[in-house]
């Protein structure tokens, strides 16, 4: 009898086997296709036949390197599928989660796997996006590095420079003035209501609208001029306006210190880029606000009242309480806020197009430019490994903070 | 049985997705024909009364029956309509071509360079030396040579400058539509302020900056506006017998003297505080700061008609002719063309509507409208504005160069504004900032 049963049984574990293994490496195959490196232009897109005769000509190999990895993800799950088979319960439960996964993982599959896996190989060949790829090696991102010896061209290197100062300003001061933004409106001010919409509302307005505004308020005879002088003056201090967005001083400069041109890496950030850089502290800081307000309505208010009992202060309070219990949402808002610094482009583009001299150059910003070749012949190949450069530098920050700052958040 | 309804479900979510995500690739753009045919009574009656016209009154060229062309340019109104009227008057000679105009007023190159790599590229569109860049050496663009000698348009029609641009490898890949160049813009009630004569077209250099250095000397006016800007530069280079590259752009000649002694000279007028850059004065450009009376004088170009009619319409100003350099009188050239996309399923029309838009009939109703100057010489007298007059006399003076120096032109470029932007800041001496300019630029040409 069991021996009887077991053979259909597994027969049948088989075939749905063989069919996810199949239906993968199809899926698989398709979203390839679909994203393949071939020659672009009105010619190759006039029907699904020349298409195919252009993938044919020009992608098989990387077809074959993803065919190679969806015969290995295909059997995997076409194992799992033949393991769980024969259990009812099990069989039922991994398939409603993977009909429900379906239209996600299917999305990301084209138009994020898909185009990453794109990206990675064109990253490798010089690419126009209507000539052939031609396979480089590493010269893309050999060139990248290359600003480090040579002067002329020291864009990338330049925009890593900017974006580090970038990132190390922006995320300290963005995270301790939303801290104190939540705790304030967090201790039952009047109108707490009112101010939390005063604070956010930057936030929720768009980074292009207060960028046009900012740009206005830069300007030689702009507000934040005028009130400076006006600040200033009665003081006693003699104030000269400066073209915030177009002055390329390094602050290291304004101390007084004289730094060669040559010796640019050494000014530190710019007028024009800490002007950027105030700006958008002006704009994240309430999003993180946001955060923290709800990470501190959950802090349990027995807390304080015991340790007001021990006669702990208000800073001690803080600084005891407050901030050991935030440190989860601390460290995402470091994560999220470095994540979003090295990706700074749209004030950028908006206010400085990379200027004064480089000194507000991104490497987005650079990527964009060299992808829609805006200097220059279209160079997707170099632009793509300028984005797989900063992905690894992002994925390296994030690494660290994660090690640093994770640790010991679990004992509370 | 629930789960296998879900089985089901999925399985359909599945293939529903796949079809979607196929049919994508292969569906054409739904274009909404957005033809408002808004017929221009004042344009049509004009035209059959141009005596010259008469030539261009049958199609250019043979084109294929019930044709359909998508048209694509950028600009504001005034140039869509300018474009519309073009388009009327090219189904008047040419009845079985459809042009479905589709402008794209911002990110026009980004946005083309996109729809080409997607197949789905207008036929005939505006070519700047980006998207020559881009698409002529990559066989996104016919060649034109064959068409226009079928057309009887030949390369000689153009003022000769204009080509350079549109020409690789001895081929035309686009026809130039229209051009402007820089001319001395002034405000004349500065000159009286100072008690000065106005600008003559027998300036020189030397001159100007005499009149700048009284002006800014009296204070009511900033003297001369000009941003660290490669091509308000130009005009001072190339009149001194110097260029930014060599004839075949393959390396720079920024640190040769006839550059230096003018990159010297415009330096030595900003720090006399004669020359001030448009921020210094909280404009955004130098033709803003004519508009809001903050300056004497600058460099504009033919832009600066429209745009003073349209938001300083009260403001009193004139233009003289560039100043003399001590070699040469020259001006620098800027252009733009039309050309057609490679692989259009009507060739033959979308070029006989590209050479109907260059041609000397559609130009020269162009010119009258005093939006843009005529790409062909003898037509320079239909010019009315005698600000544009001014401006476009520069254009055909033997020395003057059109704004390109090959694919690597805007870098290029950057380098000599960021020259001249780190000697005015006092970083550099003229002579450091200019080697690194040509360090900077034989990198560029060479093709990184």
């Amino acid at each position: 009898m069991e021996h009887k049963n077991l053979k259909p049984g597994k027969s049948k574990s088989v075939a749905a086997g063989i069919m996810i293994f199949l239906v993968v490496v199809i899926t698989i195959m398709l979203v390839a296709f679909m994203n393949a490196p071939t020659r672009g232009g009105a010619q190759v897109m006039a029907s699904a036949q020349t298409y195919f005769a252009e993938v044919k000509q020009t992608a098989l190999p990387f077809l074959v390197v993803v065919g190679l990895g969806a015969v290995i993800l295909g059997v995997l799950a076409g194992i799992t599928v033949y393991r769980v088979w024969p259990n009812q319960k099990k069989r039922n439960t991994l398939l409603t989660a993977y009909a429900f996964l379906t239209p996600y993982l299917l999305i990301t599959c084209i138009f994020t796997i898909g185009v990453i896996l794109f990206a990675f190989y064109i990253s490798f060949t010089h690419y126009d996006i209507f000539t052939e790829p031609t396979w480089v090696g590493l010269n893309n991102y050999k060139l990248a590095f290359k600003g480090f010896t040579d002067s002329t061209q020291k864009d990338f290197v330049q925009s890593l420079h900017n974006v580090f100062w970038y990132t190390l300003l922006v995320v300290p001061i963005q995270t301790t003035l939303a801290i104190g933004m939540a705790v304030l409106l967090n201790t039952g001010v009047r109108l707490k209501n009112f101010f939390r919409t005063i604070f956010y509302a930057p936030s929720v307005t768009s980074s292009v609208v207060i960028t046009l505004i900012f740009v206005w308020l830069y300007l030689k005879s702009g507000f934040v001029n005028n009130i400076m002088t006006n600040l200033l003056t009665p003081l006693g201090l003699n104030f000269q306006s400066v073209n915030w967005l177009g002055d390329p001083r390094g602050l290291f400069q304004l101390f007084g210190f004289t730094i060669k041109s040559s010796e640019w890496y050494l000014r530190g950030p710019s007028i024009a880029w800490m002007a950027i850089m105030v700006q958008n502290i002006f704009t994240t800081a309430p999003t993180f606000m946001i955060m923290f307000l709800a990470a501190l309505q959950d802090i349990n208010p027995v807390l304080y009242e015991a340790a007001a009992i021990d006669g702990a202060n208000g800073w001690q309070q803080f600084t005891k309480i407050t901030l050991p219990l935030l440190r989860p949402i601390i460290l995402l808002v470091i994560v999220l806020g470095t994540i979003g610094t090295l990706q700074v482009f749209d004030q950028v583009y908006l206010a400085t197009q990379g200027g004064p001299l480089g000194t507000s150059l991104t490497p987005v910003y650079l990527i964009y430019r060299e992808a829609m070749g805006a200097q220059g012949p279209i160079n997707m190949g170099y632009a793509a490994s300028l984005a797989f450069i900063l992905a690894l530098i992002i994925f390296v920050f994030t690494f660290i903070q994660r090690r640093v700052l994770e640790h010991g958040t679990e004992q509370y | 049985m629930k789960s296998k309804m879900l089985v089901v479900f999925s399985c359909l979510m599945v293939a529903v997705l796949l079809l979607t995500a196929c049919g994508k690739a292969t569906t054409e753009p739904t274009s909404a024909p957005v033809e408002q045919a808004t017929a221009e009574p004042v344009e049509a009656t004009t035209e059959p009364v141009e005596a010259t016209e008469v030539a261009a009154s049958t199609c250019p060229l043979s084109v294929e029956d019930g044709a359909t062309i998508v048209f694509s340019g950028w600009g504001d109104q005034t140039e869509q309509q300018i474009y519309k009227d073009s388009i009327e008057r090219f189904k008047a000679i040419c009845p079985n071509v459809t042009v479905d105009y589709q402008p794209i007023p911002d990110k026009f190159q980004d946005k083309l360079k996109a729809q080409m790599a997607g197949g789905t590229a207008p036929d005939v569109f505006y070519v700047d030396d980006q998207l020559m860049t881009a698409f002529a050496s990559t066989g996104q663009l016919m060649a034109l040579d064959d068409v226009m000698a079928e057309a009887g348009v030949s390369r000689d029609d153009f003022i000769p400058a204009l080509l350079t641009i549109f020409t690789l490898d001895g081929k035309t890949y686009a026809l130039p539509k229209d051009w402007s160049t820089l001319g001395l813009v002034y405000l004349p009630e500065a000159f009286t302020d100072a008690g000065i004569a106005e600008p003559a077209d027998t300036w020189t250099w030397d001159d100007m900056r005499t009149a700048a250095k009284a002006i800014a000397a009296k204070g009511t006016y900033a003297g001369f506006c000009m941003g660290a800007d490669w091509a308000r530069f130009a005009p001072f280079v190339f009149s001194n017998g110097g260029d930014y590259a060599n004839s075949d752009f393959t390396a720079g000649t920024l640190d040769t003297p006839e550059v230096k002694e003018m990159a010297t000279f415009v330096t030595e007028m900003f720090n006399e505080k004669s020359l001030v850059r448009p921020a210094d004065i909280s404009a955004s450009w130098c033709g803003e700061a004519i508009g809001k009376k903050l300056v004497a004088m600058t460099l504009e170009g033919g832009w600066m008609v429209n745009s003073m009619k349209l938001d300083y319409s009260d403001v009193v100003w004139k233009t003289a002719l560039i100043p003399n350099g001590s070699k040469t009188r020259a001006d620098v050239i800027f252009t733009n063309g039309i050309g057609v996309n490679a692989s259009t399923k009507y060739p033959m029309a979308a070029a006989a509507f590209a050479i109907y838009l260059t041609g000397r009939a559609n130009q020269g109703e162009i010119v009258k409208t005093g939006f843009a100057y005529s790409t062909h010489p003898d037509q320079i007298d239909l010019i009315g504005n005698v600000n544009d007059k001014a401006i476009a006399e520069a254009g055909l003076l033997p020395d003057t160069k059109v704004a390109y120096w090959g694919p690597y032109t805007s870098k290029l470029e950057d380098s000599v504004s960021k020259a001249l932007e780190r000697v005015w800041l006092g970083d550099q001496t003229v002579d450091e900032a200019f080697a690194q300019a040509q360090a900077e630029a034989t990198t560029a040409l060479s093709g990184q």
